[in-house]
C-alpha cells in the first residue's frame, strides 16, 4: 500500500518534471513541421506601357512606399578615355536638378518631404529609387519621373562631383583593402577588360555634361526597364498611377548591347604589392569563375560553402582562425555572375609572418575539397542551411518584388526559385567532388599578397620551410599613382 | 475663430499620425530578474532572436581593458555539453593551462621590471625578449593547446544552428553592451532557448589563451592596418579623460595579453547574471509559448549573487581646448568633437536635430563649406552619439585642395556658433523633424534591426525609447536647439583633430622649401592664427607681426614671410566673405 502510494507520487513528480524537462542534447528536441511556399511572381506582375514589366506588392505594415526603376546598362558602356562617366552620372543624375527644379530646389523639396530619392549606375545595371511616406506619394512619383526622364545635369553640380571623385581617387592607396581589390580584378580579368578601365584624373577632367546626357540616353529606355513597388498602397491604384506617368514617355525602344565577356588568360603565380606601414598582409587566391547558367551551380555552391563560404562552420574559418589563430576572418566565394563570369576567391588577412602559412593551409583545404573529403555530415549541414534559410530570399514584400524584377533584368527565369531547394537537395558528395575538381583549379591560381612584402617573404622562424616562393613564380607589382594609375617607381 | 480651428483639428485628428508608429512590445520579467521583450510579426516564417548583457568596455578597469570583447569571443567556445568530447577531460586540461599560464605571468612580471630598467626594449611579449624558462613554458602551453584541440568539437554551436537553418549567428561588443543574435526558422524557437540558456548556464571558456591570437589579428585588421584606425583610437583616448570610455573597446594590447581565466569567471558571474540580461524576440511566434519556454530554459539561471556595480566615474568637465595634429595616409580632414549629454537625457532630441540641421546637402555645413566658402569637398558631416553615461557631438569635413585646414575648422565653428546665436527658422526645423518622423518608420522595416534596437535601448536604460522618442523629437523648439548649442559648443569643450597627408606626398611647395626644423613650427603657428574668424582680430594680429619684421633674425626670415603671406591671404578671404554677407 505504502509502496503503491510512493510509486504514484514518483509518477506524478515525473509527469511534472516531464512538462518542464530540458533534454540533455539539442538534437533531442523535436520541431513542428514548417512549410514555405514560394510566392508566385505572377501574383505581383503587371505589364505597364511600352512592354515595361512591373512587380507590385501591397505591404501595409508601415505607412511607407518604395518604388524602384531598374535599367539594364551601366559602367561597361563607358567610352574609352572618359572613365568615371558612369559614377558621375550616378551622382549628378540626382544632384543636378530635374524638370522645373534646379539642384537646390530639388534637394530642398525632397528633404522637406523626407523622401529618399537616389540614382545609381552600377557595373551592369542602373536604378532610380524612391522611398517616402505614402501621404506624399503623388508628389514623390512626379519627382521620381522628373529625375528619371528630365534630369538637368547642372554644370556646377557636375564640377562638384568631379572634384569629389578626384579627391576619392587620391585615397586609392591609403587602404590596403582597396589596393587588394583593384589588383585582384586586374590579375583575374586582365588590364584591358572594361571592369579594369578605371577613372584617372585626366579621364575625369575630360568628362563633360554631354557625356552624362549620352550615357543617360542609352540606359534610360523602355526596352531596358523593369519596375518594383512595395508598400502601403492599393495595387490597382498604383498601377494606374504608374501607367499614367509612363504614357508620357515617348521614346523608341532600343536595348543596350550585352556585357562584353573577358578573354584574358591570367598567369598563375604569386603577386606581391608592397605597402610599408601595415603589419598585416591581405591575401587572395583564385581565378575566374563562371556565369549563369552553370550545370554545376548547386554543387559548387555547396562545395564553396563547406570550404569557406559557410562562416564559422566552414573549413577555412575552423582551420585558419579557430585552430591556428592566424586570422580574424578567412572565407571563400564562388561567384556565379549574371552578366559576366564572377571569380573563385579565397581570402584572409594575417600578420606578416604568418601569411605564407595561412596560404598553405588554404591550398591544403582546396585539395581536400577536390579529393572529395567532405563528410556526409558536413554535406547535410550545408545543404540544410541553404534549404532552411531559403525563405529569407522573400523575407519582405520589397525583397520579393526586387528579386523578381532582377530576374527579368538578368534574363533569369522565375522558375529558378521554384526548383531551388530541390536542386540543393539533390547535391551529393560525388557531385561536390566533381564540381570542385572541374571548377576550382589550384594550378591556375593567382595568389595576390598586399602588405609589407619584405616581412611577409621572411615567413615565420618556426616554419622555415613554408615560403610563398614555393607556390609559384614571385612577381612584384608596383603601387600605382593614385591619379594616373601609372606604376610608381 | 482661431481657437475653434485648433479644436477642430483636435477632434478630427491630423491627416497623418504625427507621433510615429507605436511598436506593440510585450514585456515580461522572469523571477530571476531576466527581462523578455517580444514583438509578433507574421510576414515571414522566421524569428530574429537576441539577448543583450548590459556590460561593455565602460565596465572595465585598467588592467582588464578588452575583457568584455574577449569574453564575447569566449561565448562561442561551447559549454559542458556543446563543443566538447567530454567535459571532465576539458576541466583537467584547462586547469593545467592555467597553472602554466600563472607561471608565465611571473616571468612576464620579471620582464616588465627589466623593461622599466631599460635592460630590454620593445614589448615584453616580443619573442626576442623571451627568457629560456618562458620558452619552455610556452612550449608546454602549445602542447596543452594541442591536447585541448583533440577534445574539442569545433564551432559546434555554429554547426548546430547552421544545420537547423538558423543564420547570422554573431555578436558585438560596444562601450555599453554586448549583444548576441541569430535568426531562426519559426518552428525552431525552442532550439534558440536551449542553446542560449545553455551557454549562459554552463559556459566553458575553451581556447581562452589561444583565442588571443584571433583578437590580435582583429586589432591588426581594424586598428593597426587601416589608414586612420590607430589615430582614431588615440583621439578618443584624448577626448575622454576620467570615464572608462577613454580606452578602446578592443582593449589596450598589454591588458588583453594578460587577462586570466579567473578574472573572466568573476566577470561572468557579475555581468552575465540573468538580472543583467534582456532577451528580445521579433518575428513569427506565439508569445504565450515563448514565455513558457523562457520560464523553462532561462528560468534555470540563478540570479546573480551581487548586483553589477554601477559605473560611478564621471567625465570631469574639460577646462581647455585640446588639439590633435596627425599626419596620416589620408586626405586632409578636420574633425571637431564636443562633450555632450548621454542617451535618454532630455536634451538628446534637440542635439539630434542640431546634427540634422547641419547634415546632408540641404544642411548648413554643406551650404556654408561647400557651396559658400568652397573650402571642403564631399559632404561635411555632423553627428550626435549619446552613450549610456555620456555622449559626444562631432562635426567634420574633408579639406579642399589648396585650402588650409584652419579655414575648414573656422567655417565649421562658425556654423556651430550660428546655432547658438540665432534661433532656427520654422521651416528648416520642420524639415529635420519630418526626416526624423519618416526615419522612425524606416527603422521598423526589418525584424532583425527592430530586435537590435530594442536590445540597445533597453541596455541604455529603457526600451520604451522606441515609442517615446518620436513625440519628443517633434516637441523640440528653436529655443531648445539654441540652448543646447550654446551649452555644448564652447571653446573649453572643444577637441579638434586635424589630419594632414603624411609628408612625402603633396605638400604646399612653398612650405616644403623651408628648412625642415622650421616647417613644423610654421605649420603650428599658422594653424593657431588661421582659426581666427574675425577679420578685425586677424588684422590686428597681422599688424603686430608686421611691426616685428625688423627684429626677425635672418635665418627665420623666409618662414616669417611665409606666415605673413598666408595671413594676408586669409584676411583677404575673410573680408570678401564679410562683404558678401
Amino acid at each position: 500500500m505504502a509502496k503503491a502510494r510512493w510509486l504514484a507520487l514518483a509518477f506524478l513528480a515525473a509527469v511534472e518534471v516531464g512538462v518542464a524537462e530540458i533534454p540533455p542534447r539539442p538534437e533531442m528536441l523535436s520541431f513542428p513541421p514548417l512549410t514555405f511556399e514560394v510566392p508566385k511572381a505572377e501574383r505581383f506582375k503587371v505589364n505597364l506601357s511600352q512592354g515595361i514589366a512591373a512587380y507590385v506588392a501591397e505591404d501595409r505594415l508601415l505607412p511607407l512606399v518604395t518604388v524602384q526603376v531598374y535599367f539594364r546598362g551601366g559602367r561597361y558602356l563607358e567610352e574609352r578615355g572618359k572613365e568615371g562617366t558612369a559614377q558621375l552620372l550616378g551622382t549628378v543624375w540626382r544632384t543636378g536638378g530635374a524638370g522645373d527644379l534646379d539642384p537646390q530646389a530639388l534637394d530642398e523639396t525632397l528633404d522637406f518631404l523626407a523622401a529618399q530619392l537616389s540614382t545609381s549606375v552600377g557595373p551592369t545595371y542602373s536604378s532610380v529609387s524612391l522611398n517616402l511616406l505614402k501621404k506624399d506619394l503623388d508628389r514623390g512619383l512626379q519627382l521620381l519621373f522628373d529625375v528619371m526622364l528630365r534630369p538637368r545635369f547642372d554644370e556646377a553640380r557636375l564640377a562638384k562631383a568631379k572634384e569629389d571623385l578626384i579627391a576619392e581617387l587620391k585615397r586609392r592607396n591609403d587602404d590596403a583593402a582597396e589596393i587588394e581589390q583593384r589588383e585582384w580584378q586586374r590579375l583575374v580579368y586582365g588590364d584591358d577588360y572594361w571592369l579594369n578601365r578605371l577613372p584617372t584624373k585626366a579621364s575625369v577632367e575630360a568628362i563633360g555634361r554631354q557625356d552624362l546626357q549620352a550615357l543617360h540616353r542609352r540606359i534610360v529606355n523602355p526596352a531596358n526597364c523593369v519596375v518594383a513597388v512595395a508598400g502601403d498602397v492599393d495595387r490597382q491604384e498604383m498601377v494606374r498611377k504608374l501607367k499614367g506617368l509612363l504614357d508620357q514617355w515617348k521614346v523608341k525602344g532600343e536595348s543596350v548591347p550585352p556585357v562584353p565577356q573577358p578573354t584574358h588568360q591570367a598567369k598563375p603565380g604569386v603577386y606581391l604589392v608592397h605597402k610599408a606601414d601595415v603589419n598585416q598582409g591581405r591575401v587572395s587566391l583564385g581565378h575566374l569563375g563562371a556565369k549563369r547558367p552553370l550545370a554545376e551551380e548547386f554543387a559548387i555552391t555547396v562545395a564553396n560553402d563547406v570550404l569557406g563560404g559557410g562562416g564559422f562552420t566552414a573549413w577555412m574559418m575552423s582551420r585558419i582562425r579557430s585552430d591556428e589563430g592566424l586570422a580574424y576572418s578567412a572565407y571563400s566565394s564562388y561567384n556565379i555572375g549574371e552578366y559576366f563570369p564572377g571569380t573563385f576567391r579565397a581570402s584572409f588577412q594575417s600578420k606578416s609572418s604568418t601569411c605564407a602559412r595561412a596560404a598553405f593551409l588554404t591550398l591544403d583545404l582546396v585539395g581536400k575539397l577536390r579529393r572529395g573529403e567532405v563528410t556526409e555530415q558536413e554535406l547535410v549541414t550545408s545543404k540544410n542551411s541553404f534549404i532552411e534559410t531559403f525563405p529569407r530570399n522573400f523575407e519582405s514584400k520589397l525583397r520579393t518584388v526586387q528579386l523578381y524584377a532582377q530576374d527579368d533584368l538578368a534574363g533569369r527565369p522565375h522558375a529558378y526559385w521554384l526548383t531551388y531547394r530541390e536542386q540543393i537537395r539533390r547535391v551529393d558528395r560525388q557531385a561536390v567532388k566533381q564540381a570542385a575538381e572541374k571548377l576550382i583549379k589550384p594550378e591556375e591560381f593567382v595568389i595576390l599578397v598586399v602588405g609589407n612584402v619584405d616581412e611577409i617573404l621572411q615567413g615565420h622562424p618556426d616554419f622555415p620551410e613554408i615560403q610563398l616562393a614555393k607556390l609559384g613564380p614571385l612577381t612584384r607589382l608596383p603601387l600605382r599613382d593614385p591619379l594616373t594609375l601609372q606604376p610608381l617607381p | 475663430m482661431y481657437k475653434r480651428a485648433i479644436l477642430l483639428l483636435l477632434f478630427f485628428g491630423l491627416p497623418f499620425p504625427l507621433l510615429g508608429q507605436k511598436v506593440d512590445v510585450r514585456e515580461e520579467l522572469l523571477p530571476n530578474g531576466m527581462r523578455l521583450l517580444m514583438v509578433e510579426r507574421h510576414d515571414t516564417p522566421t524569428v530574429s532572436c537576441g539577448w543583450v548583457a548590459k556590460v561593455g568596455s565602460v565596465n572595465e578597469s585598467p588592467g582588464i581593458t578588452g575583457i568584455s570583447h574577449l569574453f564575447e569571443h569566449m561565448m562561442f567556445k561551447g559549454t559542458k555539453t556543446i563543443g566538447t568530447k567530454g567535459y571532465e577531460k576539458d576541466r583537467d586540461i584547462l586547469a593545467r593551462q592555467d597553472a602554466v599560464r600563472a607561471e608565465m605571468e611571473r616571468e612576464y612580471s620579471k620582464l616588465r621590471e627589466q623593461l622599466r630598467r631599460g635592460e630590454i626594449s620593445g614589448s615584453i611579449y616580443d619573442p626576442e625578449n623571451a627568457t629560456p624558462r618562458l620558452k619552455e613554458l610556452k612550449a608546454q602551453l602549445e602542447k596543452l593547446y594541442a591536447e585541448e584541440k583533440e577534445n574539442i568539437v569545433k564551432d559546434e554551436l555554429d554547426q548546430i544552428y547552421t544545420r537547423e537553418g538558423a543564420s547570422g549567428l554573431n555578436a558585438f561588443t560596444t562601450e555599453d553592451q554586448t549583444v548576441y543574435f541569430v535568426t531562426v526558422p519559426a518552428n525552431k524557437l525552442e532550439l534558440w532557448f536551449w542553446l542560449e540558456s545553455d551557454r549562459l548556464a554552463n559556459p566553458v571558456f575553451r581556447e581562452f589563451y589561444s583565442e588571443r591570437d584571433v583578437v590580435r589579428e582583429e586589432r591588426r585588421l581594424r586598428v593597426e592596418s587601416t589608414p586612420l584606425g590607430k589615430f582614431e583610437e588615440q583621439f578618443n583616448a584624448m577626448f575622454w579623460q576620467s570615464t572608462p570610455y577613454h580606452h578602446p573597446v578592443i582593449g589596450w594590447p598589454a591588458d588583453v595579453e594578460s587577462i586570466t581565466r579567473a578574472q573572466a569567471e568573476a566577470y561572468f558571474a557579475t555581468y552575465y547574471a540573468p538580472n543583467n540580461i534582456t532577451a528580445v524576440l521579433v518575428g513569427d511566434f506565439d508569445p504565450e509559448k515563448a514565455l513558457e519556454l523562457a520560464k523553462r530554459y532561462f528560468g534555470r539561471l540563478p540570479r546573480g549573487q551581487v548586483a553589477p556595480p554601477e559605473v560611478i566615474s564621471e567625465e570631469v568637465p574639460q577646462v581647455a581646448e585640446k588639439r590633435f595634429l596627425a599626419e596620416a595616409e589620408t586626405n586632409p580632414e578636420v574633425q571637431i568633437r564636443f562633450h555632450a549629454v548621454p542617451f535618454l537625457h532630455r536634451d538628446m532630441y534637440a542635439l539630434q536635430l542640431a546634427a540634422d540641421l547641419l547634415s546632408r546637402r540641404t544642411g548648413r555645413l554643406y551650404k556654408s563649406l561647400v557651396e559658400g566658402k568652397k573650402v571642403a569637398v564631399g559632404e561635411p558631416y555632423a553627428s550626435f552619439r549619446p552613450m549610456k553615461y555620456a555622449g559626444y557631438f562631432e562635426v567634420g569635413a574633408e579639406v579642399k585642395e589648396g585650402v588650409e585646414p584652419a579655414a575648414v575648422e573656422g567655417a565649421l565653428l562658425a556654423e556651430l556658433e550660428r546655432l547658438a546665436k540665432e534661433p532656427v527658422e520654422e521651416r528648416e526645423l520642420q524639415k529635420v523633424k519630418n526626416q526624423q518622423l519618416a526615419n522612425s518608420f524606416r527603422r521598423l522595416q526589418s525584424n532583425f534591426f527592430l530586435m537590435l534596437q530594442l536590445a540597445l535601448y533597453d541596455s541604455f536604460g529603457d526600451w520604451r525609447f522606441i515609442n517615446e522618442a518620436p513625440a519628443k523629437v517633434q516637441a523640440v523648439t528653436a529655443q531648445d536647439i539654441q540652448r543646447v548649442a550654446s551649452r555644448t559648443f564652447t571653446r573649453e569643450n572643444r577637441n579638434v583633430a586635424i589630419y594632414t597627408r603624411k609628408a612625402g606626398t603633396a605638400e604646399d611647395p612653398e612650405l616644403a622649401a623651408l628648412p625642415a626644423e622650421l616647417r613644423g613650427m610654421v605649420k603650428q603657428q599658422l594653424q593657431q592664427l588661421l582659426t581666427i574668424n574675425d577679420a578685425d582680430r586677424l588684422g590686428q594680429a597681422l599688424a603686430q607681426m608686421q611691426q616685428m619684421m625688423g627684429r626677425v633674425p635672418p635665418q627665420m626670415k623666409p618662414a616669417f614671410d611665409y606666415v605673413l603671406r598666408k595671413m594676408e591671404e586669409r584676411l583677404a578671404q575673410l573680408q570678401r566673405e564679410k562683404k558678401e554677407e
